[in-house]
């Protein structure tokens, strides 16, 4: 049987070849149809990231509690980075969760098909959920952290106001980043997966430069200041690059110093939406090759 | 691009499951060829089918030096399945044999379109699933969420999967263990509650992946009888077994692979005869495949002889240096003789 043979006779019988790529509709169609899949897969997996554990959930907010108390010794007393800010200890938690949630979920989307092949090779789903199953998981195990920056924002005493209102939609858009940065990455992991080892190193620059525990737009408007005006574009970026606009504005919505302006909400979606939609075409297009050994 | 429809005929002709008259087409694989790439996997000695044959221990030095101009970093290619092409039937119930390590179940996962190929095509009509009890879930969550993860994998919605949950741990039959991690489980109870999971739908080609080995005897021949009834409502059954009777009892046509090929596709009493001879034969001395004269009706075949040729041109010394392998499965295929 020659290929043109089996073609034609599959054609002839209305099958259907597997190891195709989909189209982008049907792609998203089938996604949307396993909607209650990736909710049961995210459910799963973060209960399952605190299980081994005596305190078990308790993790879920110790954990970052005694992070945030970390660098509170080391930034906030020893390096003093907080000049400029208020209320330093709501500043660097909501940085400093925020932050935990965006690099974590994008940690894990990143490996996650190339550390679930078994599940590739024993089940057919769209591929994407892995990705975007980590990431909403990693947001329902985040959940009583973001609980907690409400807690503390009263206890550092940040008067409640209608902008509060907006914090969980602010949460939404940096999960709808998260996932655009995890789906890219987990088809270029598969890809390379030597790729995978250059995550972690990208993360502790983020870490470093997106303004965790200080202020980005002091920092900026101090180097525009020293250097002078060429250095705008350089302070712009550190100002608006996905993860630093993204903790600005979850700041926006807590803390009262921190006016709400409409630049870092436009920019923060702008990457939401720019970045889920490379992502799913990006891991779209490897979708016919997952599974490859 | 229509799914055919299930024909309801077609499996009510013959509640035996055997001797059904082929349909359609189903599955199409057309000159299938798998290649998997083994990440640190170091210096060349394996006995898994790949192309670049091992030479004895005097030339393991030439032998370093020349796999390392072919394998970039610590990646090893292993050829699994080379250029196989049939064509399955509805009705159609086919068994592959092969020793360990011959491409069988890598062949099922491309069938069932899990492993994309890497040359070649593969054509269904219709859903296909596999069920083997190493289809893997989540281990660190409870059986219970398992259930739901598997059942809803397979394409059930939620509410299925619930009307059938009861059901599900009833054949698994592991208790109040339901609620407990998977990775407490003991390895018969994973895989019982594995294989009740994937058999909780019924796909329109059903791959089976050694699921009879699973458990206890009890378990076995529960599994069995549901692996009947699955094979009954599916339309073209794939089966990987090491047991021959199984295969004469419950297929209607075998393909027998070795070393990722396909080496003679035909009636079980053709087919298991020949894998017999050549796998006791190689036990003894060389083995030397029987050829493949089965009547076909129209499929691809590959001729053993040429295929056979080619292999024994080969020097395998892992075939030499370790005897107890080949010899132990053709004492299982001895007593499976007439």
């Amino acid at each position: 049987m020659s290929r043109e043979e089996a073609r034609r006779l599959a054609k002839q019988y209305g099958l259907q070849q597997v190891g195709v790529r989909p189209t982008l509709g049907s792609y998203l169609k089938d996604l949307w149809r396993h909607k209650s899949f990736l909710l049961t897969m995210s459910a799963a997996d973060s209960v399952a990231r605190h299980q081994n554990n005596y305190l078990g959930q308790l993790w879920a907010v110790l954990n970052p509690l005694l992070l945030a108390f970390a660098y509170f010794l080391i930034f906030g007393l020893l390096l003093g980075t907080g000049r400029g800010v208020e209320n330093f200890v709501g500043f660097l938690t909501i940085g400093l969760f925020t932050f935990l949630y965006m690099s974590a979920g994008w940690n894990y989307a990143a490996k996650s098909l190339v550390g679930n092949v078994a599940m590739v090779r024993a089940l057919r789903f769209p591929r994407a959920i892995l990705p975007l199953s980590v990431v909403l998981a990693e947001l329902l195990a985040s959940m009583p952290a973001f609980l907690v920056l409400v807690v503390i924002a009263l206890l550092t005493g940040e008067r409640p106001q209608l902008s509060w209102l907006l914090f969980p939609v602010a949460i939404l858009i940096v999960a709808v980043t998260t996932a655009g940065m995890g789906l890219m990455s987990a088809r270029l992991v598969h890809g390379a997966r030597d790729l995978a080892n250059l995550v972690p190193i990208i993360t502790r620059m983020l870490r470093y430069t997106s303004g965790v525990f200080f202020s980005v737009a002091t920092y900026g408007d101090l180097l525009v200041e020293k250097y002078g005006q060429q250095l705008r574009p350089v302070a712009d970026a550190l100002v608006y690059q996905p993860v630093a606009v993204s903790l600005t504005m979850v700041r926006e919505t807590l803390l009262g110093e921190v006016p709400m302006r409409w630049e870092t909400w436009a920019f923060a979606s702008g990457w939401a939406v720019l970045l889920l939609t490379v992502g799913i075409v990006v891991f779209w297009r490897g979708e016919a090759g997952y599974g490859r050994a | 691009m229509g799914v055919p429809e299930h024909s309801p005929d077609a499996h009510a002709q013959d509640p035996t499951g055997q001797q059904r008259e082929p349909g359609e087409p189903t599955v199409v694989v057309s000159h299938l060829d798998i290649i998997y790439r083994v990440f640190g996997a170091g210096r060349a000695r394996s006995n898994k089918g790949q192309d670049d044959g091992d030479n004895a221990e005097p030339a393991a030095l030439l032998n370093r030096l020349t796999q390392r101009s072919r394998n970039v970093g610590g990646v090893r290619r292993v050829h699994a399945v080379k250029d196989v092409s049939f064509v399955a039937r509805r009705g159609e119930s086919i068994g592959i044999v092969g020793r360990n390590g011959s491409g069988k179940s890598t062949l099922l996962r491309a069938v069932a379109g899990l492993i994309p190929p890497d040359g070649g095509e593969v054509w269904l009509g219709g859903r296909a699933a596999l069920l083997g009890v190493n289809a893997a879930l989540v281990s660190q969550v409870s059986g219970a969420r398992n259930v739901m993860i598997g059942g809803q994998a397979l394409g059930l919605t939620k509410a299925q999967v619930r009307e059938r949950f009861d059901e599900i741990v009833d054949f698994a039959d592991i208790g109040h263990f339901i609620d407990l991690p998977m990775s407490s489980y003991s390895s018969g109870m994973g895989a019982r509650l594995r294989f009740a999971i994937s058999t909780a739908a019924v796909p329109d080609i059903l791959v089976v992946d050694e699921a009879l080995s699973a458990g206890d005897a009890q378990f076995r021949a529960k599994a069995a009888e549901r692996v009947k009834q699955l094979r009954d409502q599916a339309g073209t059954v794939f089966m990987v077994s090491h047991n021959n009777n199984t295969i004469r009892q419950t297929c209607t046509r075998v393909l027998w692979l070795e070393q990722g090929q396909l080496v003679m596709d035909g009636e079980p009493n053709e087919v298991l005869p020949a894998y017999s001879r050549a796998v006791s034969g190689r036990s003894q001395g060389r083995a030397r495949a029987s050829g493949g004269r089965g009547r076909g009706r129209g499929r691809p075949r590959v001729h053993a002889s040429s295929a056979a040729k080619k292999r024994n041109r080969r020097v395998r010394p892992q075939d030499r240096r370790d005897g107890r392998q080949p010899g132990r499965e053709a004492d299982g295929e001895s007593q499976d003789e007439q």
